[in-house]
């Protein structure tokens, strides 16, 4: 798939790229060069936000300082110190790679980054950028500098033709990355951090490596192109390249085509860069922004996933009312060339993919073909819930082992003024059950977030496996054999129910491919009974099988200790039975299990010892039977009921 | 006045609800070709009845292919330059007989402000669409991608306003305004040259400068050469303190802390390096803070604004190259009469905010008339043959007289500009001496 | 006392920036709405202010009696639209894009391209000060200052001691269970969007008291606009306000102090800063 994918871009770069020399022989006019370079120049930028931001879910309103260091690398060194261009030009994408990397290493640090936040961190840079270029008079000072075009080599011919070339090489460049990315485990790390970034981190994925890759390539690409735009527009202003109108459109490019694959960037420059054009030359004086903002709404509200999504579902007939009236009309030598072509093909693609099919019809197609999902995975019919096999479960790599696997000492956990953890110790040895019950608010889920390395104590140790956890990230806790689950499941919205569980082999102690990883991921589907639904969004499971999902999940990084928080929450009777009995059978074949749970009839009966937390503290700990009949367990307990 | 304003409320209304349907406000970029029906006895065609009659053009229409800023930063004179277009390619066709025997149709693209979109268009209208001849754009950061373009293909391309002569280094660049090759050292010399003349002339000068493409040269000369000729040297050089200097940003939004500290330094005279409402807005900052500086300059300001501003504006002064005054039209003749006349009526049609002719509508026009005489004193539409044209004859014009073009100053002519100063509700031409339109009016004393 | 004056008159003209910012946040905030097309409804608060003074000679504040009511309809009517259609928060973000730019085109095809500012007979308040010993309040950013209490004050009162209010706050925290409440999210989204289109008005009207408007002014606000937002908290009008105040504030000493170039320099590095040290957001207070 990926060496096909490659050979599919080599094809396609060789095929453009021979058009700047074929142009005296068909005669079509230098501006067709142009146009296409504006759509790479476009398509480079949109693929370069994509891959950090589309991808990753973190978005970026910064690409203007990608596109300004670019430029301005260019601008000074050729315009004031007379540097060939071809040699700023990997320095404006190594400089741009490097402010890209700096960002991301401030950002990514923040234990508590949310989206918003990182967008107003991007947003932030081009404004210091910019002001910085205007103070300082050997970058700009204010005035804007001059690129003067450089010489194009003797085969290339003029300076357009090598614009055109460039710009394709960067481009080309940019989309093959895109797609090596999207189909690389950095790829599936990105889609899961967009999805839930703390459960694909305590999963064992390395969040903070996939993220800096990401905006590194974002970086480097974006450098690259925005030092081609300052030979492109041949005047470099601080307004010209640290505004906002970059950023708005390549956001608009990226939403507009789909974020989740490589095309989408593509599609959306190619839209957007015909569209103005069409309009800027169609008459529509002080009509052309009603008009683009019309269009642009309507293509969000008609296709809220993006074109690419669209375009999956009918691939075939959209491709099909692309190219048949492209070739016709160039054939008839329609309107004014090559523009009129993309353009009147484009909106016959568009009728395709957009005009509503009756459903009916829909639900026959797709019964024939299977219910397309995005990552390719064949569909097999819902079916019930096959009974659960009854072969022992294969031990983990390190069953067996005996002493302690999992300790802690003085845990201590503060919120502001509040001590959710107030001085827990706790030691658990390998094999035990252990049930961790507790009052609401008693500490459980806090404890169980430190144990796993996705909260760090205010003071106190932890060890797993006899390992102190306090500099690991979460990720290498969770590779020294420690997984949990959350009370409120908390799948892979944009994965099927296979590779969710995929994605923890993938990543797991012993890294393999997304290809031996599903095949595992079956097998973990089959411990808890969800077979059946491997091919189902998240979305389309109910609640009892997503907590069954996340136990699969959590088993499928092959823990020593599993850690279950609430796994039993809001299930009926008899779906509380047959998850009782998923845990005995994986507790069966070695994993140690801490579970919390309300119902104390289920912890009596599956736990070898119970831990009882109340206000922060340990409060007792022991038999299950012992544990039940302590004075101050059952004060904790009947005090608080009788106040409620 | 009042009229008109709530009938435009009424258009409000009527686009919003009907935003659809309604027709585009705005007249098609191609001027009719056909000869305009003027009614015998009516003024224009008494007024250019001097004019000996011409045949109407016949033949395949020369068509002229340019973009204008007519939305984005620059809109708010890229449609002065397009009404002026429009005016000239009619009168061109319907009185002067067309060119070279032939009508004249004008392409005209929006270029959004957007360098990039610039580039694009003219590569476009070049070798696309094949346009014989191209106008330049407008402002600076526009002209001179657009001027690449001309250079790759050998265009020949008169511009209306880009006047940092150093950047335009294409030698069939052909500019219609010129502040001369030197333009940081001419504006400060000119303008205290005039200031010179008072009773009391200024010993102190505080410069406030926008950092803009347009502006930061004018006050500053080479940015990283403070020997180059700048506001403050030339100034120093003339005995003047130099007691601020303020470089802000085109996206200034707080003048206050400006204002504040020119009024702290107390200068005799402010050197506003200014464009759009730079001036307007430091104006009012001056005044929320009880301070009126005794003499202020304000470089290419938007005309209309600084003229609503009241008593606080009076005396600024600014550089041009002819004003629609009385005495200077008295002096120009029926011609011009008739152009600014035909213009303001247009410029009231459009709704623009401000209609008298003015400097951008000078320039505008001056470089459709070095487009014309390049191509008929070459004889064809060969623009190596124009190039030369203009390099050897120059060009005769309507406002600026007669222009020459030497490539060794990058073409920019000798500047003879003009200072011109808020006098009551217009601008009036008040140095040099012998063509001003009224006195140069000092701080009073 | 150069730098007092030059924080004073910054920190006024911030209290225009959290007027303007405070309708974006709360929809942002609880409708999940990234509202572009707001900086639009500014612009046409600014231009209506602009007609309606220079055309009848109504009083530019008074102007308000029309244009806020008018705003308030279109903010609505936009919200009903953004609900129906079910838009995510990002995809909210262009087609509030696409709203701007056509409102763009339009004032600009209705009132040209070219500035368009009240003369100094229809608007006395543009070159007027109050002053205090030596410190001076210019008026048009002093009235800034004031709506901008008073807005934040309103809605801050609104939100916590109102049944809409604590309707609305419970729907954005959770919505499932606001909806179980019997929280009617519709009418309650459709009231708070009308009443951040009255407070576009407003800032529009106060804009156009102290300035020349053009077409393109909204792109001039977004950068400064987020970062007010973003900074007070998503959500949260009184941290809006404070942020407002500060960034104005700093930007006016670093105009005095370094140069007025240098102010987004430090105003964004400050805002960096604070992010990596206080990512919760800096002025933004956990909703009582």
């Amino acid at each position: 798939m990926i060496r096909r994918g490659l050979l599919g871009f080599g094809l396609a770069y060789l095929a453009l790229a021979a058009l700047p020399f074929l142009r005296d022989a068909f005669g079509f006019p230098v501006f067709y060069l142009v146009f296409l370079s504006t759509i790479w120049f476009w398509t480079a930028q949109a693929t370069s936000w994509n891959i950090l931001s589309g991808y990753s879910g973190y978005f970026s309103f910064g690409q203007a300082a990608l596109v300004g260091v670019g430029a301005y690398t260019t601008a000074v060194l050729v315009g004031r110190q007379d540097w060939p261009f071809l040699a700023t030009l990997p320095l404006g994408g190594l400089l741009a790679a490097l402010l890209a990397l700096g960002i991301g290493a401030l950002a990514f640090r923040l234990r508590s980054l949310r989206g918003e936040i990182f967008a107003l961190l991007t947003l932030a840079v081009p404004f210091i950028l910019g002001s910085l270029a205007r103070i300082l008079p050997a970058i700009d000072g204010g005035q804007g500098i001059t690129v003067p075009a450089p010489d194009a080599p003797d085969p290339i011919g003029g300076f357009q033709e090598l614009l055109y070339l460039l710009s394709l090489t960067v481009a080309m460049g940019a989309l093959a990355t895109a797609f090596l990315v999207q189909h690389s485990r950095t790829g599936w790390a990105l889609f899961a951090i967009h999805d839930a970034e703390d459960v694909a981190e305590g999963l064992g994925i390395p969040t903070f490596r996939a993220k800096m890759v990401a905006i590194g390539l974002s970086g480097l690409i974006g450098g690259l192109a925005g030092s081609l735009f300052a030979l492109q527009i041949g005047f470099v202003t601080v307004e010209s390249v640290f505004g906002l109108t970059i950023p708005l459109f390549v956001i608009v490019m990226c939403v507009l085509g789909g974020r989740t694959s490589w095309l989408g960037p593509l599609l959306g420059a190619v839209i957007i860069v015909t569209l103005q054009d069409r309009l800027a030359s169609a008459g529509f004086q002080g009509w052309s922004l009603v008009i683009l903002g019309s269009i642009l709404a309507a293509l969000v509200v008609l296709a809220p996933d993006g074109l690419v999504a669209r375009l999956r579902a009918r691939a075939a007939p959209v491709a099909a009312a692309f190219v048949v009236p492209f070739v016709a009309l160039a054939i008839v030598g329609f309107g004014d060339g090559l523009v009129d072509w993309l353009a009147g093909a484009l909106i016959a693609a568009a009728i395709v993919a957009f005009v509503p099919v009756p459903a009916s019809l829909a639900r026959s197609v797709r019964a024939r073909v299977g219910r397309p999902t995005d990552r390719g995975t064949a569909a097999e019919p819902a079916t019930q819930r096959p009974p659960l096999t009854t072969e022992p479960l294969p031990a983990p790599p390190d069953a067996g082992s005996s002493g302690p696997v999992l300790e802690c000492a003085d845990v201590v956990k503060r919120y502001g003024g509040l001590r959710a953890l107030d001085g827990v110790s706790l030691r658990i040895d390998a094999g035990e059950l252990v049930g961790l019950v507790g009052p609401n608010g008693s500490g459980k889920t806090t404890l169980i977030g430190i144990l796993s390395g996705a909260l760090r104590p205010t003071s106190g140790s932890v060890q797993v496996a006899g390992r102190p956890t306090a500099a690991l990230s979460a990720h290498e806790v969770a590779h020294l054999g420690i997984a949990r689950t959350y009370q409120i499941p908390r799948p892979f919205g944009s994965m099927t129910v296979r590779d969710n569980v995929a994605m923890a082999v993938m990543f797991g102690r012993r890294a393999m491919s997304i290809e031996a990883a599903r095949d595992r991921a079956d097998r973990h589907l089959e411990v808890v009974g969800l077979a059946g639904r491997a091919s189902h969004r998240p979305s389309g499971i109910n609640l009892h099988e997503r907590q069954l999902l996340e136990m699969a999940r959590a088993l499928a990084t092959e823990p020593r200790i599993l850690l279950l928080d609430e796994a039993l929450a809001g299930l009926n009777p008899a779906e509380i039975d047959q998850a009782v009995e998923v845990v005995r059978r994986i507790h069966a074949s070695g994993v140690t299990i801490v579970i919390v749970e309300h119902l104390l009839r289920v912890v009596n009966q599956l736990a070898t010892r119970i831990v009882v937390l109340d206000q922060g503290r340990l409060l007792a700990a022991g038999e299950p039977a012992a544990v039940m009949r302590d004075p101050a367990v059952v004060r904790a307990y009947l005090g608080r009921l009788a106040d409620a | 006045m009042k009229l008109v304003s709530t009938r435009r409320l009424g258009a409000v209304m009527m686009t919003v609800l009907l935003a659809a349907c309604s027709p585009a406000a705005s007249p098609s970029a191609a001027p009719p070709s056909e000869p305009a029906a003027t009614p015998p006895g009516s003024p224009t065609a008494s007024g250019a009845a001097s004019a000996p009659a011409v045949a109407p053009p016949s033949g395949e229409p020369i068509v002229v292919g340019s973009t204008l800023s007519l939305t984005g930063a620059f809109g708010a004179t890229g449609v002065i330059h397009r009404l002026v277009g429009e005016q000239f390619v009619e009168e061109l066709n319907t009185k002067r007989g067309g060119l070279l025997g032939r009508p004249v149709e004008w392409t005209l693209l929006d270029d959004e402000s957007d360098g990039a979109k610039v580039t694009q268009s003219y590569e476009r209208l070049i070798s696309q669409d094949q346009v014989d001849l191209i106008m330049g754009p407008y402002g600076t950061p526009n002209i001179l991608p657009a001027m690449a373009v001309a250079e790759r293909f050998g265009y020949v391309m008169p511009q209306h306003t880009a006047v940092i002569a150093p950047l335009l280094t294409y030698e069939c660049q052909f500019p219609a305004w010129s502040i001369g090759t030197t333009p940081n050292e001419y504006v400060p010399g000119l303008v205290l040259d005039a200031l010179e003349s008072l009773d009391t002339p200024p010993k102190t000068i505080a410069v406030v400068a926008n950092q803009n493409g347009s502006t930061d040269f004018v006050a500053n000369g080479i940015a990283d050469d403070p020997n180059d000729p700048s506001v403050a040297n030339v100034a120093k050089a003339r005995g003047l303190d130099v007691v601020a200097e303020i470089p802000y940003p085109p996206t200034t939004t707080e003048w206050a802390p400006i204002a504040a500290q020119v009024r702290d330094a107390n200068p005799d005279f402010v050197f506003n390096s200014a464009i759009g409402v730079d001036t307007v807005n430091l104006i009012q900052a001056f005044e929320q803070l009880d301070y009126s500086p005794p003499n202020l300059f304000s470089l290419f300001p938007a005309p209309g604004p600084l003229l609503g501003v009241g008593e606080a504006a009076q005396r600024t002064l600014s550089i041009s190259l002819f004003e629609a005054n009385e005495p200077l039209l008295e002096a120009a003749g029926p011609d011009v009469q008739a152009i600014v006349e035909t213009y303001e009526a247009n410029a009231t049609a459009e709704g623009l905010p401000y209609t008298t002719w003015e400097t951008q509508a000078t320039a505008s026009w001056t470089a459709w008339e070095i487009l014309v005489a390049g191509v008929t004193a070459a004889g064809s539409l060969d623009h190596e043959a124009i190039c030369d044209a203009l390099h050897a004859s120059g060009a005769d014009t309507t406002f600026l007289g007669h222009l020459t073009f030497d490539p060794a100053n990058n073409n920019f002519w000798p500047p003879d500009q003009l200072i011109k100063q808020i006098q009551g509700d217009e601008w009036v031409v008040v140095w040099p001496t012998d063509r001003a339109a009224a006195e140069l009016q000092g701080p009073p004393s | 006392m150069i730098y007092l004056q030059a924080a004073v008159a910054g920190a006024l003209t911030g209290g225009l920036f959290a007027v303007m910012a405070v309708g974006m946040s709360l929809t942002w905030g609880m409708l999940r709405v990234i509202n572009l097309a707001h900086f639009g409804l500014i612009l046409l608060g600014a231009y209506l202010t602009f007609q309606l003074a220079t055309g009848l000679g109504i009083d530019p504040i008074l102007t308000l009696v029309v244009s806020a009511p008018v705003l308030f309809a279109v903010g609505a009517l936009m919200q009903l639209a953004f609900d129906r259609l079910g838009l995510t928060e990002f995809n909210s973000l262009i087609v509030s894009f696409g709203l701007l730019i056509i409102i763009v085109q339009l004032t600009s095809n209705v009132w040209s391209a070219d500035f368009q500012r009240m003369d100094s007979d229809v608007n006395p308040y543009a070159t007027e000060a109050v002053t205090i010993g030596p410190l001076a309040f210019p008026v048009p950013t002093l009235l800034a200052f004031v709506a901008a209490v008073l807005v934040v004050g309103a809605a801050h009162l609104g939100l916590t001691r109102t049944y809409p209010g604590r309707a609305l706050r419970a729907f954005a925290q959770d919505r499932a269970i606001a909806a179980a409440f019997g929280i009617d999210h519709v009418r309650l989204g459709t009231l708070l969007a009308g009443l951040s289109g009255a407070t576009a008005a407003t800032a529009g009207m106060l804009f156009a008291l102290g300035n020349a408007v053009i077409p393109t002014a909204p792109f001039e606000w977004v950068g400064i606009v987020f970062a007010v937002v973003i900074l007070g908290g998503i959500g949260d009008a009184v941290g809006t306000l404070l942020a407002g105040l500060v960034v104005g504030a700093v930007s006016g000493l670093v105009s005095v102090t370094l140069s007025p170039a240098a102010a987004p320099l430090v105003i964004f590095s400050a805002v960096i800063l604070a992010l990596l040290l206080r990512p919760d957001g800096v002025f933004a207070r956990r909703p009582a």
